[in-house]
């Protein structure tokens, strides 16, 4: 199973075991992770599902599709870098995800 | 579902777990609601208008069949089959972007949901709180109670909705006049009605014509002169989304402004937890707020409610139930935000709550597109009322028009 690692802002950290083909945002919503609103269910309109991706976790990731590049401007939290849309960050198999949650999110 | 079955709780006191249900104590009200989406994941009712529905009542089977691209608006668009509903939708709101799917509402939603994104919405906090302060400095100039649906909830919506399109500072008393004939707080009548709303029209008309010209940074802009030739849009397109976000960004927020108060007045230890630390706790008892609904202000409510409906396109199984092609359903926020299996506690009035489902403003494609703002203004009004005014009070009864399908108060009396 999938580990994916949320960190809080203040620091706090939850491990939850996912599901292969479930995306990090729906994983955190369906198990009450603070922080990750994903209000459009993952449709790339509301930018509610804004994380920081750890540097050594983005080699699983192709980099983020047009759509997603635009809605990364729409954040209420800065973009960086590392910025994603956990929506569109699906599980696989093996692969353990950590995640860092920003300060303001909707 | 026959509406006649009953459930047993833990404690094997018979609930009624008939829906919809005529009004009762609000602790009832949430018993019931527990109760039955318990029992099942929905029911099948038949409407006042449009014929039958099948009404969500589970939290999880809500989110499911709100992000399920087989649920769609069309049939009610083209009119090929009526909305079922408690009331008739009015046809120009059938012609917006709420009414449309994909690919489309696709196109419109992109256009303005970057003018109403979270970041833009960060932006206009500070001058949200300058207003509101303005709004609080002419109430206290006038004496030491007032009336907080005209004097408050309903200025801070229109103020904030008017820097988003870019109605210019002279011409924004027109514009509060033509646009309160939206609302549902202001009880006009109905040549009243029409007439400013073709006055609105013909006003935002030429607002979109001016913008084509010489464009500034507002969302009338954005959309006149949208990028490239896919995304243009016609003033045909463009005036039925002004028209939205005015009848969802004014009505709707000064509603939940106004209820939010009254709640808080009405449970004065939740209102002495705020007050303990305002601005930490707003965000919390806002989506407190926006979940609890009715249950904290009124002596009783009704079980039955709903948002905009869908029709399955295909046969479809949510929660072990399935909604066969052609049938409609929509979903019972009252009853998914009082779902104990995805809200502990429920009947609970607690603006701390931190984790909260609630889908009030829904999920998936069509969540509401003002979120951010809504979110926004209603952290801003109560924080900056309650800051100000700390002893605010209840100086009469508030008075709510059942008539109207939002059940808007239309008079909040306060004193301080």
């Amino acid at each position: 199973m999938p580990k994916v690692f949320y960190v809080q802002p203040d620091g706090t950290e939850r491990v939850i075991d996912g599901v292969a083909g479930d995306s990090v945002m729906s994983t955190a919503v369906r198990n009450g992770v603070a922080g990750i609103v994903g209000q459009c269910g993952g449709s790339l309109s509301c930018a509610t599902c804004h994380v920081y991706l750890a540097a050594e976790d983005q080699q699983h990731f192709d980099a983020p599709s047009e759509d997603e590049d635009d809605m990364l401007d729409c954040t209420a939290s800065d973009r960086e870098d590392s910025s994603r849309l956990s929506c569109q960050l699906i599980l696989s198999e093996g692969v353990d995800l950590h995640v860092t949650i920003p300060d303001e999110q909707a | 579902m026959s509406p006649t079955e009953t459930s047993t709780t833990p404690t094997d006191q018979v609930v009624d777990t008939s829906y919809p249900f005529a009004a009762v104590p609000p602790q009832d009200a949430v018993q019931r609601y527990v109760a039955i989406s318990a029992e099942r994941p929905m029911t099948r009712m038949t409407m006042p208008i449009g014929g039958d529905v099948w009404v969500i009542h589970r939290n999880a089977a809500a989110r499911d069949m709100l992000s399920d691209p087989r649920f769609v608006r069309k049939p009610f668009r083209t009119g090929e089959r009526a909305v079922p509903y408690f009331v008739e939708f009015p046809d120009f709101l059938k012609s917006t972007i709420q009414f449309e799917d994909p690919p489309h509402h696709t196109k419109l939603r992109k256009l303005v949901q970057k003018s109403i994104s979270p970041k833009r919405v960060r932006a206009m906090r500070e001058s949200a709180v300058e207003f509101a302060n303005e709004l609080i400095d002419a109430m206290v100039a006038k004496g030491n109670s007032a009336n907080l649906v005209n004097d408050y909830a309903v200025a801070l919506p229109i103020q904030m909705l008017s820097n988003l399109l870019g109605v210019p500072p002279e011409d924004r008393p027109k514009f509060q006049k033509w646009s309160a004939a939206t609302l549902a707080v202001a009880n006009m009548p109905e040549d009243e009605v029409v007439q400013n709303m073709t006055e609105l029209f013909m006003y935002l008309t030429a607002l979109i014509e001016d913008r084509r010209k010489n464009p500034r940074e507002d969302l009338l802009s954005d959309l006149a002169n949208a990028p490239d030739k896919d995304d243009s849009l016609t003033d045909g397109e463009i005036l039925p989304i002004a028209m939205i976000l005015i009848v969802a960004g004014f009505d709707n927020t000064a509603n939940f402004i106004c209820s939010g108060v009254l709640s808080l007045l009405k449970n004065p230890d939740q209102l002495a937890v705020l007050l303990e630390d305002v601005d930490a706790v707003a965000p919390t008892a806002v989506e407190e707020i926006l979940r609890n609904g009715r249950m904290a202000i009124y002596d009783t409510v009704a079980g039955g409610g709903g948002l905009v409906p869908f029709v399955a396109t295909e046969d479809v199984e949510i929660d072990g139930q399935v909604i066969a092609e052609g049938e409609a359903v929509l979903v019972d926020p009252a009853s998914v935000n009082h779902d104990a299996v995805a809200v502990a506690d429920p009947g609970t009035f607690d603006v701390r709550r931190k984790d909260n489902p609630h889908l009030t403003l829904s999920y998936g494609l069509h969540h509401c597109l003002g979120a951010p703002l809504a979110r926004m203004e209603m952290q801003v009004a109560i924080s900056e009322l309650f800051k100000r005014l700390p002893d605010l009070r209840l100086a009469g009864e508030a008075v709510v028009d059942d008539d109207n399908l939002t059940q808007p108060i239309t008079v909040l009396p306060v004193t301080w």
